[in-house]
């Protein structure tokens, strides 16, 4: 075993369209140790929710990844067939949806959508030991046991996100996908759900990759952050570096339009433009229509994604801003 | 629970009266009264109709007549048949109501089931030569000209193969040489008793099987299927070997029609639970299930299609009007002695009392069905059973 | 209108203009989206195919056919010694037992299908988007009235009605047509164009038109209906599949009272004995096959527009 539970390598995923490939996902590389918590944060559409289904394997028929691994503790799974998937589904890799509201079926009960994953996974529990594991799991988010045999319409929607997260820590995953878990609650239940995760988290010591567009709250949550643009990762590194060192110009702009109240005063810097069309990026580096620094070398080569500092990798021809 | 069903049959019986009082007024409206028909005859002198006009209580005011019937309906009397005078309605109709309700009831239940099993995995595999053949194949059906189609399921299956008799309820030269006291609706009551009982039996063993533990379950339910066959098995092969030959035939004479009933039900079944499947697959939780990890056949069968089989079984509501006219039809064709048979032939002779039974019993069949409908669709959907 | 037109006048189009070209346009994008469907392409030819067969029949018996033999109620054939006969050079589907030419049959009855099938959709067009309109606009007794009403349609038994009423009155094209209109007009259809109407009386323009003073009777007129054609459209479709059925149902049982139609020919061919003679395959097959082929064409173009107006059904 080593200390990285999953590994991306050149991850390139695209869907087809009428209009032709897009490449929601381009050449991405990343990895996350055994216990971390990364987050992955990006505008809409940049890819971030196409990693995620792509590390589960739950690409829609018009999905492809085309290039690179995802090493599941050192298990290449992107050759595996569906059914051999199946195995490592929520057993090493699980997942909370972005609409936890629909994400349950509303004609079985908590209780049995939770035990028929265990049964498939964990098939020599007995129904006793079954229902003592989803007594601990509805204990550890929070709910009431005894709502255990109850449908999802009886739940409020934290509720049901709290019963989702249950369903989803099962199996004893060792990797967990958090994506956009809370965004559809209101902020008082969302705040205290993004607490019990991280307490999870820490308590399970499990490995989680949180995504959202919403960069504070990754930082409440994550010990390292990457940051995406137009299917591409740009910039990598620990949540300190991100949040107070960032070198990618984008990186730089996102940090710049969330405004710190206890921090020192800088300027809000805006973006101008729109995120690129990705039916037909720009060449080089993708971000170059909309950065300040932009020269000749960023509109003609992409620049690869290397290690600028220790632990810090970032994609971009001038770091930092540095001409 | 209970309140939900007093309402509901409250509910029904005011459609009940609401659906007499319309068919009533409309007969009622007709230019020439039904004393009319009777007395047409010109050997009957002026005097003497206008005595047959009081005997039959059409010189008072519509209302009076009205209320009266609606009574007499409540009592269980429909009046006295025309063309098979003097036999009453109520008698001709329930002689004829089980042939009816055993060829509906076995074809909406096997064909619902087909639809259902067919619809999800066609949904499942999409695209290709079968996504628009079956497509096809189900417009075919639901749409075909059912007097048609029944006359090519004769022509196929009882002049062509030769497997099945042509049509009527029963061989009457086998019929000529049965023992005294052997009455065909006596055998046919005793046949549907013991489906009943049989069914009755699996539905309790299903439920039974429920409590065990996810291992036995399997055994458990394969046990309580194949029980009730044998048990009916036995019991025609020893308990009444005497009329089983007769049971036999009457098996054979109801498989065509039942047949023909199911296929045209079917692509109507079909063609909706694929669509309903297709949207279903669509849903989250569907994508939570694929997460999971769970087998295809889990998703397939417990995910999806027990979610797509909501809206199937609300458009069952309303094909069951067109299902019994599909029965109609093919009570036509192949002289099944049904109700529907006898409403056709009591309109085309005028036989108002009878037809006027018959279409109220129909009435009263498809909303004792909408009901079942309306009972199942609560039992399949927790949102509504709990709210 | 011209008193509140705006205030340019040189640039001033005129609503039903604006409505026009939205309404081309729609099509123009909804074609596109249904001319992927070949099973709706597939209905819409036999469409036309029959539409074009209707026609050619006044012109053939103006030009090719004589009247005497071929005309489909009280032509009769005299130099075939019997009848019916099977199809010949002379009379490509064989003549029926009273020695009228079947093909001949067939066209002439195509023209009253299409009539019927339209007439009784027009109607229940018009009923069911009143409905649905009135009781999704106004709600509360109305609505749960109307609701009523339609909820005991449902329930009657089509068919068993429509026999006992014929046998009791002449049921003539016309008469069918309205009948099965209205019936399906308050069936249904209503449930469905309510929902409808229930999402459009939601929309800003509604708000708007009534901050700015316009009446019920005009909002629902002229704001709602219009919204609700599309999916009115679509189920009139079904209709026409199910009046033509209905027709041809009433017919093979001898209950209406008409010329000629599809359903009639099979009645005569069951009237003369013919029905189980399965050697005699021209006088069932193709006024049964005509029946089967026009309902099943109805209905195909109505599932591929079910397809165009509810964009859940599509692949992606």
């Amino acid at each position: 075993m080593t200390e990285n539970v999953l590994e991306v390598n050149d991850l390139t995923m695209h869907y087809m369209t009428r209009k032709g490939p897009v490449f929601a996902v381009d050449g991405v590389t990343f990895h996350v140790k055994r216990g971390e918590a990364i987050g992955l944060v990006g505008e809409s559409g940049c890819g971030k929710t196409s990693i995620a289904i792509s590390l589960l394997k739950l690409l829609p028929n018009n999905a492809k990844i085309l290039n690179g691994e995802i090493k599941i503790n050192d298990v290449d799974t992107v050759p595996l067939s569906d059914k051999e998937m199946n195995k490592y589904r929520w057993k090493n890799i699980s997942m909370v949806f972005q609409a936890a509201m629909n994400s349950m079926n509303p004609v079985y009960s908590v209780e049995e959508q939770i035990a028929e994953a265990m049964r498939e996974h964990m098939p020599h529990l007995s129904d006793q030991e079954m229902s003592e594991k989803i007594d601990y799991l509805f204990n550890l988010v929070g709910l009431d046991p005894a709502l255990k045999t109850q449908y999802p319409h009886q739940y409020s929607g934290g509720m049901r996100q709290r019963a989702v997260i249950a369903m989803a820590l099962s199996c004893d995953p060792d990797i967990i996908i958090a994506d956009e878990p809370t965004t559809a609650l209101d902020v008082i239940v969302q705040d205290a759900i993004l607490k019990r995760i991280r307490e999870i988290q820490e308590e399970l010591n499990m490995a989680m990759i949180y995504i959202s567009h919403d960069i504070a709250v990754i930082a409440e949550v994550s010990q390292r952050v990457g940051v995406m643009y137009a299917g591409k990762l740009v910039e990598m590194s620990s949540t300190e570096d991100i949040f107070h060192h960032p070198i990618h110009p984008y990186t730089m702009a996102l940090m710049s339009s969330f405004p710190s109240i206890v921090g020192e005063k800088t300027e809000l810097v805006t973006l101008a433009g729109e995120p690129p069309d990705l039916l037909n990026p720009p060449a080089g580096c993708r971000f170059h229509p909309r950065c300040p620094y932009a020269t000749e070398i960023c509109r003609e080569q992409e620049p690869d994604f290397k290690e600028h500092a220790v632990g810090h990798y970032a994609a971009c021809w001038h770091p930092g801003g540095v001409k | 629970m209970w309140k939900f069903l007093g309402k509901r049959f409250l509910q029904m019986f005011i459609t009940l009266l609401m659906f007499q009082t319309v068919t009533y007024f409309l007969m009622d409206a007709q230019p020439g009264d039904i004393a009319d028909l009777l007395t047409l005859n010109p050997d009957i002198p002026p005097a003497e109709r206008e005595r047959i006009r009081v005997d039959l209580g059409l010189d008072r005011p519509p209302a009076e007549r009205f209320l009266k019937y609606i009574g007499n309906f409540y009592k269980g009397d429909l009046g006295v048949s025309f063309s098979q005078f003097p036999r009453p309605v109520t008698e001709i109709i329930l002689e004829r109501l089980p042939r009816t309700l055993v060829l509906f009831l076995s074809a909406s239940v096997i064909s619902f089931w087909a639809g259902y099993a067919s619809g999800k995995v066609l949904a499942w595999k999409r695209g290709g030569v079968i996504e628009y053949s079956s497509t096809l194949v189900g417009v075919i059906l639901y749409t075909v000209f059912t007097p048609w189609f029944a006359l090519m399921m004769i022509w196929l299956f009882a002049v062509y193969l030769d497997w099945l008799p042509p049509g009527k309820f029963l061989d009457p030269i086998l019929w000529l040489t049965a023992p005294e006291g052997i009455h065909a609706n006596d055998v046919f009551v005793r046949m549907i008793w013991s489906v009943m009982i049989a069914t009755g039996v699996m539905i309790l063993g299903l439920i039974g099987t429920q409590r065990l533990s996810s291992q036995l379950r399997k055994t458990g339910r394969w046990v309580s299927f194949v029980v009730p066959f044998i048990g009916v098995f036995l019991y025609w092969r020893f308990a009444s070997s005497g009329i089983s030959l007769y049971a036999w035939d009457i098996l054979q004479h109801l498989v065509l029609p039942v047949l023909t009933v199911t296929l045209i039900a079917y692509g109507g079944t079909m063609l909706l639970m694929r669509t309903s499947m297709l949207e279903t697959l669509r849903e989250d939780y569907i994508l939570t299930a694929r997460a999971k990890g769970m087998p295809e056949k889990i998703i397939r069968d417990k995910h999806a299609a027990r979610n797509a089989l909501l809206p199937v079984w609300t458009g069952l509501v309303f094909s069951i009007g067109s299902s019994l006219s599909g029965g109609i039809i093919t009570e036509t064709i192949f002289s099944w002695p049904g109700l529907g048979l006898t409403l056709l032939n009591a309109a085309q002779v005028e036989d108002i009392p009878l037809a006027m039974g018959a279409l109220t019993v129909t009435g009263v069949m498809t909303l004792l069905s909408h009901l079942v409908a309306d009972i199942g669709y609560a039992f399949l959907d927790p949102r509504i059973r709990f709210s | 209108m011209s008193t509140i037109s705006s205030p340019v006048d040189a640039t001033y189009i005129p609503l039903w203009r604006v409505r026009l070209r939205l309404f081309w346009r729609a099509v123009k994008t909804n074609w596109a989206m249904f001319a992927e469907n070949p099973i709706g392409l597939f209905g819409l030819g036999l469409i036309i195919f029959f539409g074009l067969f209707a026609l050619a029949h006044p012109i053939l018996i103006s030009t090719v056919w004589e009247a005497k033999i071929y005309d489909p109620v009280n032509g009769f054939d005299i130099e075939i010694p019997y009848h019916p006969s099977p199809p010949s050079a002379k009379h490509l589907l064989g003549t029926d037992p009273m020695g009228r030419d079947v093909l001949s049959q067939l066209m002439f009855s195509t023209r009253y299908e299409f009539a019927l099938g339209m007439i009784s959709a027009i109607v229940t067009v018009l009923i069911a988007t009143s409905i649905g309109a009135i009781a999704a606009y106004y709600g509360g007794i109305t609505d749960i009235l109307l609701m009523r009403i339609v909820d005991l349609v449902i329930m009657i038994p089509y068919l068993p009605i429509l026999i006992v009423m014929s046998a009791l009155m002449r049921v003539g094209m016309i008469e069918l047509a309205l009948f099965i209109g209205i019936l399906s007009g308050f069936g249904g259809t209503a449930i469905v164009i309510k929902s409808q109407a229930l999402t459009v009386k939601v929309k800003p323009y509604i708000e708007a038109a009534r901050i700015s003073g316009g009446g019920d009777f005009h909002i629902i007129f002229t704001h709602m209906v219009p919204n609700l054609l599309p999916i009115a459209l679509l189920y009139m479709m079904f209709v026409v599949t199910g009046a033509i059925f209905s027709e041809a149902v009433l017919s093979f049982f001898g209950l209406t009272e008409i010329d000629m139609s599809w359903g009639l020919m099979i009645n005569t061919t069951q009237v003369f004995g013919y029905i189980m003679r399965f050697d005699a395959w021209y006088l069932l097959l193709p006024a049964s096959l005509a029946i089967t082929l026009l309902c099943a064409a109805f209905y195909m173009v109505g599932r591929a527009l079910d397809e165009v107006v509810n964009p859940r059904l599509r692949e992606r």
